[in-house]
């Protein structure tokens, strides 16, 4: 068999096995105990909490991030291995949301992080939620959900932007520079 | 004792409610004597900006599970250099309150040894709660102006 079908079977079979890394932000972690309770049972799609980023596949942002969470979400996905993926909950995770003018919320996820797949909504109901998980199976087992990819790709890029946000200047090189030279 | 019956300075804003405006020296004399008179529970340190009167408001806020009544105690403090003792020894509770304000307003407590970063990491601009920082102009020159990743 040729490399590429064995990658084919490969996401076939992995996509109905996600793992997800209990890690909650905002107002979306109210909406996962229904999702992965009886009530809609996320685990008939293969898809479970697990206790650490290592050993996970998917990492949900469920809602805003303050800079200080943004800081431990990356170490949360850079502990991931992959293939990992992420879905951005919500409108905070796309522009800001209600938090549009707020000094300490970041407002667009995908400059951080690569963002496989948005939920659109304020907050997205359980519904949407699962609509959203078949939806990103669908991508793995046709190959779509590539963030992992990116996030080596333009490392640097991301990198970069995380550095900004995280000094809150943009010309954060530069001052941490001068910073040093004192 | 009750609030009003302790300091005949506080004022009755309505049922339940005791406001006593007082100095910066006489809080710790007033939250002492309060907590020894039934008001335990010290509920929250809270800060106003008055900007155009050049001061800070720190508001104290008791309750008394006994009397049902909630004591404010009002202090204002210089807005150009904000000092005020800190009172972590009367309730253990407020060291954290005076970290939130420290970072959020700029006050100084004296005497608090944990007064570094605490929601905000590495905080460059002047404190985000103060009137004269302008939220939507620094979201406006920050946040938006951060390049998006570009794939090629």
């Amino acid at each position: 068999m040729r490399n590429e079908d064995w990658k084919k079977i490969s996401r076939l079979v992995s996509k109905r096995s996600l793992w997800m890394v209990h890690f909650c932000t905002g107002c979306g972690a109210m909406e996962m105990p229904p999702v992965m309770t009886s009530r809609y049972d996320m685990e008939r799609f293969g898809m479970h909490a697990m206790a650490t980023p290592r050993q996970a596949d998917i990492l949900l942002i469920t809602g805003y991030l303050a800079v200080k969470t943004l800081k431990r979400v990356v170490q949360v996905y850079e502990q991931m291995q992959d293939p990992k993926y992420v879905i951005g909950f919500g409108s905070c995770t796309i522009n800001g949301g209600m938090y549009w003018d707020s000094y300490n919320t970041i407002k667009d996820l995908s400059k951080y992080i690569p963002v496989d797949l948005y939920i659109a909504g304020c907050m997205p109901r359980p519904e949407a939620i699962m609509d959203a998980f078949l939806k990103l199976m669908d991508m793995i087992d046709k190959g779509e959900a590539i963030g992992w990819k990116k996030y080596r790709k333009y490392y640097d890029q991301y990198k970069r932007n995380q550095r900004m946000a995280f000094a809150y200047r943009l010309d954060e090189v530069k001052e941490i520079k001068e910073d040093d030279a004192k | 004792m009750m609030a009003q019956e302790l300091f005949p300075q506080a004022q009755k804003i309505r049922e339940g409610r005791i406001r006593i405006e007082t100095t910066k020296d006489e809080v710790g004399t007033i939250l002492r004597k309060l907590k020894e008179n039934g008001y335990d529970h010290f509920v929250m340190l809270s800060c106003i900006d008055w900007i155009n009167d050049g001061e800070f408001e720190l508001v104290y806020h008791m309750w008394s599970y006994e009397y049902r009544e909630h004591v404010m105690i009002s202090i204002r403090v210089d807005r150009e250099n904000p000092t005020m003792l800190s009172l972590r020894d009367i309730f253990p509770q407020i060291e954290t309150y005076e970290r939130e304000i420290h970072e959020m307003f700029g006050v100084n407590f004296i005497g608090n040894p944990r007064l570094g970063d605490f929601i905000l990491e590495g905080w460059p601009h002047i404190p985000p709660m103060r009137k004269d920082f302008d939220t939507e102009k620094f979201v406006k020159d920050f946040y938006y102006k951060i390049p998006e990743v570009r794939e090629e």
